[in-house]
C-alpha cells in the first residue's frame, strides 16, 4: 500500500529544468535505487519527494494519496541525509528522540523506542555520546537511527555512506540491507556508486541528465542494458564498447569477424557499437566464440583474477579473467575469445541496443 | 613468535626514529628554533608587526605612567621624580562617597546594560534569520546598522532634541495622551532607561552581524531534517539555531562581562549633567573630571588601576566558568 509513484515530475529552477519527467512507480516494500553520474538529478528527485523541493509540474503520490502540496512533515517519510545532520548539541538518545518528541510522543513510549532501536544498530553503549564523540560509521548508524525510530511509510536515503571509507562502506551496506529484510520499509536510496546500486536494490534507476535511461533489477539491467549509457554505467569495469558494422552473418569490428546470436533488426553494413563485458571474453576457443587479436598493454593481477588493459585497433579494452594463482599464462595473451551470445549491439548513433541478446 | 619478533623490532626502530629527532632539540635550543622559525616564516611577524606595536605604544607604554597611582604625582616633578605614597590614594578613593557612588553607577548601568542591551542583538539576528523576503531583509538590515556609524555626538544630539521639553518627539506623542511634558535629561530617574536605551538603539543592529554570522554557519541539513522530522520554525528556533549559535553568544559574554566597568563613556559625557549625576555619574566620567578638569592625575589614575583591576577578574573569571560548563572559552 505504501507505494511511491511519480509521474511527470518535472524540476526546474527558474527557467532551467534539470528533471525533465521523470516516471516512476515504487512498489511496497520495495527497495529502490536511483544511480547516475553527478548533477543528473538524483538528490533532486529524492528530496521531492521528501517535500524539501518543490515540484515545478506532474504528481507524486505516496500510499495513493496526492503530496505535492503537503507538507515534508505530514508526508511520512524519513530521510537520512549524506553529511548525517546530527544535532552537534544533543546526545545519541536525543538526537534519535528529536522527531519523536515534536510528535510529542509519550515519554516512555520515546525511552522503550530508543533503546529497541538502539540494540538493533548496536548503540545502546553510545547514547549519551555527543555525534562530535562517535566514528563516521557510528554516526552514520544514528542517523538511520533517527529515521528508523519514526517509523515512517518510506525511507529515503541520499548517498548516506558516501563519507565513509570503503570497508566501513561495504559494512553498513549489508547492514542496511539486513535492516530492510527486518522492517521491510519502502525504500529509495540515491547514491552515485554502482556496486552499492546493485548490491542494495530491489530495482534500479539509471538517471542521466535528469531523465531516467532504464529501470529494472540488477540483473536485468547487467544483461541487458538498453542503451551505451546503461552499459557503461553498470559493471566495473565497464563494458568494452568499441566501433563497428553489421555484415550479413553478424558483426565486424575492423577487421575482426564477431559472431552474434538471436535476430538483428538493422541491415548489413550500418554502423554500430558492439559491446562485450570485460568478464565475458575467454582465454580459449569455445563453440559458439569469435577471436579478437589484441595488443596486451598490461596485466594487473587482483589475487583471484586479472585485469588485461589491451589496445585493438584504436580502441582501448579491458579483459578480466581467472588466474588460478598464476600469471604466466597471461603475459603472452595475443587474442581473445568472444562467446556470441554476449555480445551487445547498439546503434551508433542513438546508443540505443539493438538485440536484447539470446 | 614471528610476531614477538616483530614488534620488538619496531620498538627498537621506534627508539631509534625517536632519538634522531629528539637529538637535535637538545643541541639546538629554544632560541636558535625561534630564528629557524622567524627565518622561515619572517611574512608572518611582519604582518603582525603592526598590531604589536599598536599594543606597545597605546597599551604597555603608559602602563608605566600607572605607577602615579601609588605616588604623590606632580607634572613638574615627573613620573619618575614623584615620591611614593602607597595605598594612600587608594584610601582617598574608597572614602570619597561621589567615587562610590560612581562604582554603584557603573555596576547598575552595566547590569541593565546586559539585561537588556546583550540579549538585543541576539534577539535581531534571529528575527532577521526568519525573514524570507531578500529585498525586506537588506533594507530592515541597512537600517538597524545605521546608527553605528553615525558619531557618538550625533546620536547624543538626536536623544536630547527627541526627549527635548518643548517640542522633542517623545513629549509631543505624550501630549497627545493628555500627559504633561517632562524635561526627561534633568530627572535622575530617567537617565538610566534613556542612556540604555541609546545604547542599545546605536548598537544592537551592528551587533546582530556577530549572530547572523554565526547563525549563517549552521548546517542546513540541520533544518532540512528537522523539517522532515515535523519540526515548525519556532521549534527550529530554540531546538537548532540557538543551541547551535551558543559558543558565539558566550564568547560575546565573556567579551562583554570584561567590559562591564567601560561604560560607554563618551555617551555619559554627552548625555549627562549636574542634575543626573546621581544616577548617572560612573567611574570613569568621575577620573576624567578629577583628572583631567581638576588636575588630580595620581586619584584618577588609582581609579582607573581599580577599574582594569576588577574588569581583568571579571574576565578571567567568566571564562573559566563557561570552559568549565560549555567548553566555550576565549583561551
Ligand atoms: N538550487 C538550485 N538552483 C539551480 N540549479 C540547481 C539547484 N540545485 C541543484 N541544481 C542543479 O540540478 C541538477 C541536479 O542536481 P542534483 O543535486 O539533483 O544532482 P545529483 O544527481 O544529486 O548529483 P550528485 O551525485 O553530485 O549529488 C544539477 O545540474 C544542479 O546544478
Ligand atoms: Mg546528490
Amino acid at each position: 500500500m505504501a507505494g511511491v509513484s511519480l509521474s511527470n515530475i518535472i524540476k526546474r529552477y527558474g527557467a532551467v529544468q534539470v528533471v525533465h519527467g521523470i516516471n516512476l512507480e515504487v512498489a511496497e516494500k520495495e527497495f529502490v535505487v536511483l544511480v547516475g553520474p553527478s548533477g543528473c538529478g538524483k538528490s533532486t528527485t529524492l528530496r521531492m519527494i521528501a517535500g524539501l523541493e518543490e515540484i515545478s509540474e506532474g504528481d507524486l503520490l505516496i500510499d495513493e494519496r496526492r503530496m505535492n502540496r503537503v507538507a515534508p512533515k505530514d508526508r511520512d517519510v524519513a530521510m537520512v541525509f549524506q553529511n548525517y545532520a546530527l544535532y552537534p548539541h544533543l546526545n545519541v538518545a536525543d538526537n534519535m528522540a528529536f522527531g519523536l518528541r515534536i510528535r510529542r510522543m509519550p515519554k516512555d513510549q520515546i525511552a522503550t523506542t530508543i533503546s529497541e532501536t538502539a540494540a538493533i544498530l548496536g548503540l545502546t553503549d553510545y547514547l549519551e555520546r555527543r555525534p562530535a564523540d562517535l566514528s563516521g560509521g557510528q554516526r552514520q548508524r544514528v542517523a538511520m537511527g533517527r529515521a528508523i525510530v519514526r517509523h515512517p511509510k518510506v525511507f529515503l536515503f541520499d548517498e548516506p555512506l558516501s563519507n565513509l571509507d570503503a570497508k566501513l562502506r561495504t559494512q553498513m551496506r549489508a547492514e542496511i540491507k539486513r535492516l530492510h529484510n527486518r522492517l521491510g520499509v519502502t525504500s529509495v536510496y540515491v547514491t552515485h556508486d554502482q556496486v552499492e546500486a546493485m548490491t542494495l536494490a530491489d530495482r534500479i534507476v539509471v538517471m542521466n541528465d535528469g531523465r531516467i535511461e532504464q529501470v529494472g533489477t540488477p540483473m536485468e539491467l547487467f544483461n541487458n542494458p538498453v542503451n551505451t549509457f546503461v552499459a557503461g554505467f553498470l559493471g566495473s569495469p565497464p563494458m568494452n564498447q568499441m566501433k563497428g558494422q553489421l555484415t550479413e552473418t553478424g558483426a565486424r569490428i575492423g577487421s575482426a569477424e564477431i559472431k552474434i546470436s538471436g535476430a538483428m533488426n538493422g541491415d548489413a553494413g550500418r554502423d554500430v557499437i558492439i559491446g562485450i563485458r570485460p568478464e565475458h571474453v575467454t582465454l580459449e576457443p569455445g563453440a559458439q566464440t569469435s577471436v579478437l587479436p589484441i595488443e596486451l598493454d598490461l596485466v594487473e593481477p587482483l589475487g583471484s583474477e586479472a585485469l588485461l588493459h589491451a589496445r585493438f585497433g584504436d580502441d582501448n579494452v579491458m579483459f578480466k579473467t581467472e588466474t588460478h594463482g598464476d600469471l604466466s599464462h597471461l603475459s603472452g595473451v595475443a587474442e581473445v575469445h568472444i562467446p556470441a551470445s554476449r555480445v551487445k549491439i547498439f546503434d551508433a548513433e542513438t546508443g540505443n541496443a539493438l538485440s536484447l541478446g539470446g | 613468535m614471528v610476531e614477538e619478533h616483530s614488534t620488538a623490532t619496531q620498538s627498537i626502530q621506534d627508539n631509534v626514529l625517536q632519538a634522531r629527532e629528539a637529538a637535535p632539540l637538545h643541541s639546538d635550543g629554544k632560541m636558535v628554533r625561534l630564528l629557524d622559525h622567524f627565518k622561515r616564516e619572517w611574512q608572518l611577524y611582519v604582518m603582525l608587526a603592526p598590531t604589536i606595536i599598536w599594543f606597545l605604544v597605546f597599551l604597555y607604554k603608559p602602563m608605566y605612567g600607572l605607577q602615579i597611582a601609588f605616588k604623590d604625582y606632580s607634572i613638574f616633578r615627573g613620573v619618575a621624580g614623584s615620591p611614593w605614597v602607597g595605598w594612600e590614594h587608594f584610601e582617598t578613593l574608597f572614602s570619597n562617597d561621589q567615587f562610590l557612588r560612581a562604582i554603584g553607577n557603573t555596576i547598575k548601568i552595566s547590569a541593565l546594560n546586559l539585561i537588556f542591551g546583550f540579549p538585543a542583538p541576539i534577539i535581531l539576528a534571529l528575527m532577521f534569520n526568519e525573514i524570507l523576503n531578500a529585498r525586506f531583509k537588506k533594507t530592515a538590515q541597512t537600517i538597524v546598522y545605521l546608527p553605528h556609524f553615525i558619531s557618538s555626538v550625533i546620536i547624543a544630539g538626536i536623544v536630547i532634541t527627541a526627549f527635548a521639553p518643548t517640542g522633542g518627539i517623545v513629549n509631543v506623542i505624550l501630549g497627545w495622551f493628555g500627559i504633561d511634558s517632562i524635561y526627561f535629561l534633568t530627572r535622575p530617574e530617567w537617565f538610566r532607561p534613556i542612556f540604555v536605551g541609546t545604547g542599545i538603539w546605536q548598537e544592537a543592529g551592528f551587533g546582530s552581524i556577530v549572530f547572523l554570522a554565526a547563525i549563517a554557519g549552521v548546517n542546513p541539513s540541520l533544518y532540512e531534517s528537522a523539517v522532515v522530522d515535523g519540526a515548525n520554525r519556532w521549534q527550529m528556533m530554540w531546538k537548532i539555531t540557538i543551541p547551535s549559535i551558543m559558543p558565539t553568544i558566550l564568547i560575546m559574554l565573556i567579551i562583554r562581562i570584561g567590559n562591564i566597568m567601560e561604560v560607554s563613556f563618551e555617551l555619559v559625557i554627552l548625555l549627562y549633567q549636574p542634575a543626573t549625576y546621581s544616577t548617572a555619574d560612573v567611574v570613569n566620567t568621575w577620573v576624567y573630571r578629577q583628572g583631567l578638569q581638576s588636575g588630580q592625575y595620581d586619584l584618577a589614575a588609582a581609579a582607573g588601576l581599580f577599574n582594569a583591576v576588577v574588569a581583568f577578574v571579571l574576565v578571567m573569571t567568566a571564562n573559566t566558568l563557561s570552559r568549565r560548563y560549555s567548553r566555550t572559552s576565549l583561551w
